[in-house]
């Protein structure tokens, strides 16, 4: 369905010295330099699959989703979506996708919500019986009835996400391209927005290319999850096998009422483990200790901190997505 | 065609919708353009009147009345926010929105913004001919009103719209060069107020200017309308501004069309 292959876009961008001199020398000699957003990406998705894009700011996601949508010319590299390229032959490619970029909407700013399906409906000539059949299915789906005569700048932002997702499906694309669909939601929202999604993957085999920054989207909507930082592809596989390859983090917590209790433990001597592999934070009667199980079993360090201290609670957490993510965006993936 | 029409309809009702929110804007906006109308008059009242000759550069004080009027109304017509709005989209990166739309870019505008001004110019036409006609029958004292010519002032001011409309167009894709079009747009409005005879009219000018003027996309904006309502030109002259402006109409269309090609390759979206 999708084939995206050596994929690289670079910008010109204009550096500017910093201060009022610097923006002088910018305005009569300005310097630019190539800065590389996109660094030879390649992946596949089926047809009905949904795939979770992850990074941090400025990894590149929204870079590729643009690209892979028409929007921008990649520098180099192809990517092929239902056997077409994007950036050929434009109004043709977008009619078989749809695209919601979570921090601007496609909706008509003045109107009441309505009057842009309407147009959409024009546009994308859907016939008249298909278009009332598909706003019921939506309306049950994102509950638009609310709010569906009001003008779109009356909107809260739930609302208008619902409704911005409403207006990529109306000409029930076959890809649906989503960036960042819940940002800036509440808990409720964001679950309804989930579920929806699923909801229009599961009953109309639409293919889903979302980015995101809450993994929890990942972990409910996708099997699969390509991991991106400062433009190349780090990780591309499933939630469990990001925890198996990267998921030998375990967090000790316990309270004591022994003083300096993490110095008196010494874990990093006793068990000789380099920073990357252990932290220790104390925190009044209470420390944290994260550690690399696949180097100390889970046993020989509880074993260890029992025979030393004398312990009030203790519990052992295992790999959390959070913190395996935190990890790889801090110190990068080998 | 048809298809394609019925693509751009719902552009137009939006655009039409669009005005009605913002009815108080559009209030203010002609208010403006009013007093601008009305300081010309005293500066030209001030020049014929300090002036011994009755008539200056083919121009009666009467006539100059009128021709500040029908420029007014004229620059209403056909006025266009292409360069405003285009240059905006690219600055904040929203005209990906569009982008992602099996529609023509150009097209888009051209819609919505007829869509603004059927609500509202018509509204304001028919009482300006009205105005101008009775000013001119008070001053001469002979009706002069000539429905062909009106005809003719009509076909004018909607080629003058569109070779206005392009141009801005074209102007606006200059934004992805130099992203932020502020400046340079208050430059264009100064140089084409001159440039089109909204200032003073061309032929006041010296006659060379006035000839290299007068051949320039700017003159077949305001000027070529109002000298056809005011029967300046005839026969031959006629038909040749007037194809002077399809010309220039078909100049700007196709330059949009090469420009928008060879900048949305290097298009890099500003903001997130």
């Amino acid at each position: 369905m999708i084939h995206v292959e050596n994929l690289r876009k670079e910008f010109k961008k204009t550096v500017k010295d910093p201060g009022l001199k610097g923006s002088l020398k910018s305005l009569f000699k300005p310097k630019s330099e190539k800065v590389v957003a996109v660094d030879n990406i390649s992946f596949k998705v089926a047809e009905g699959e949904i795939l979770g894009f992850i990074g941090p700011n400025g990894a590149g996601k929204s870079t590729v989703i643009k690209m892979l949508t028409g929007i921008l010319t990649p520098t180099s590299g192809s990517c092929t979506i239902n056997g077409k390229n994007p950036t050929q032959n434009r109004k043709s490619y977008v009619k078989e996708i749809g695209v919601v970029f979570g921090q601007r909407t496609q909706l008509w700013w003045d109107l009441p919500l309505r009057e842009t399906y309407g147009v959409l409906k024009e546009i994308y000539e859907v016939p008249e019986d298909s278009y009332k059949k598909r706003m019921a299915f939506l309306n049950e789906v994102l509950e638009l009835d609310d709010f569906i005569s009001s003008p779109v700048r009356t909107l809260s932002l739930g609302q208008r996400m619902r409704a911005d997702i409403a207006a990529s499906l109306l000409h029930s694309p076959k890809v649906l391209f989503l960036d960042e669909p819940t940002i800036g939601l509440d808990v409720v929202v964001k679950d309804n927005i989930r579920k929806a999604i699923e909801h229009i993957n599961e009953q109309e085999k639409t293919t889903v290319i979302l980015t995101t920054h809450d993994l929890a989207d990942i972990e409910q909507l996708s099997k699969r999850m390509v991991m991106i930082d400062k433009g190349t592809k780090v990780f591309d596989g499933s939630i469990a096998g990001l925890k198996s390859k990267y998921g030998q983090i375990r967090e000790l917590y316990f309270e004591t009422d022994v003083k300096n209790a993490a110095e008196v433990l010494g874990y990093a001597e006793h068990f000789s483990l380099s920073s990357d592999d252990l932290s220790v934070e104390p925190e009044g009667n209470s420390v944290k200790v994260r550690f690399n199980s696949s180097i100390v079993p889970v046993s020989d360090m509880l074993s260890y901190t029992l025979n030393k201290i004398n312990v009030s609670d203790i519990n052992v957490k295992g790999a959390d997505i959070e913190e395996i993510i935190r990890r790889l965006y801090e110190q990068g993936v080998d | 065609m048809k298809r394609k029409l019925k693509i751009y309809t719902p552009f137009v009702n939006a655009g039409i919708q669009e005005v009605a929110t913002y009815r108080v804007n559009w209030i203010f906006f002609m208010l403006g353009n009013a007093i601008a109308c009305l300081v010309s008059y005293f500066i030209w009242a001030a020049v014929y009147s300090s002036g011994t000759k009755e008539s200056m550069n083919g121009f009666t004080m009467p006539q100059m009345i009128v021709y500040i009027v029908l420029m007014f109304l004229t620059n209403t017509i056909i006025a266009s926010d292409g360069a405003y709005v285009v240059g905006e989209e690219i600055r904040e990166g929203s005209i990906i929105m569009r982008l992602i739309k099996p529609v023509s870019y150009n097209a888009t505008f051209l819609f919505q913004e007829l869509g603004n001004k059927l609500s509202t110019e018509i509204a304001i036409a028919v009482p300006m001919i009205i105005t101008v006609e009775v000013i001119r029958t008070v001053l001469s004292g002979v009706l002069q009103f000539n429905a062909f010519n009106l005809l003719l002032y009509i076909l004018s001011c909607a080629l003058a719209y569109l070779v206005n409309f392009y141009f801005n167009i074209c102007f606006g894709f200059i934004a992805f060069v130099i992203k932020y079009l502020w400046g340079a747009n208050m430059m264009k409005n100064v140089v084409i107020g001159f440039l089109s005879g909204t200032v003073i009219p061309l032929s006041f000018l010296p006659d060379a200017l006035e000839k290299v003027f007068l051949f320039l996309p700017f003159a077949s904006l305001n000027y070529t309308p109002v000298m056809i309502y005011m029967e300046k030109y005839s026969g031959a002259q006629l038909w040749y501004y007037i194809g002077l402006q399809a010309f220039w109409m078909l100049f700007f269309f196709g330059l949009s069309k090469l420009l928008w090609k060879a900048s949305v390759k290097r298009l890099s979206v500003q903001g997130g």
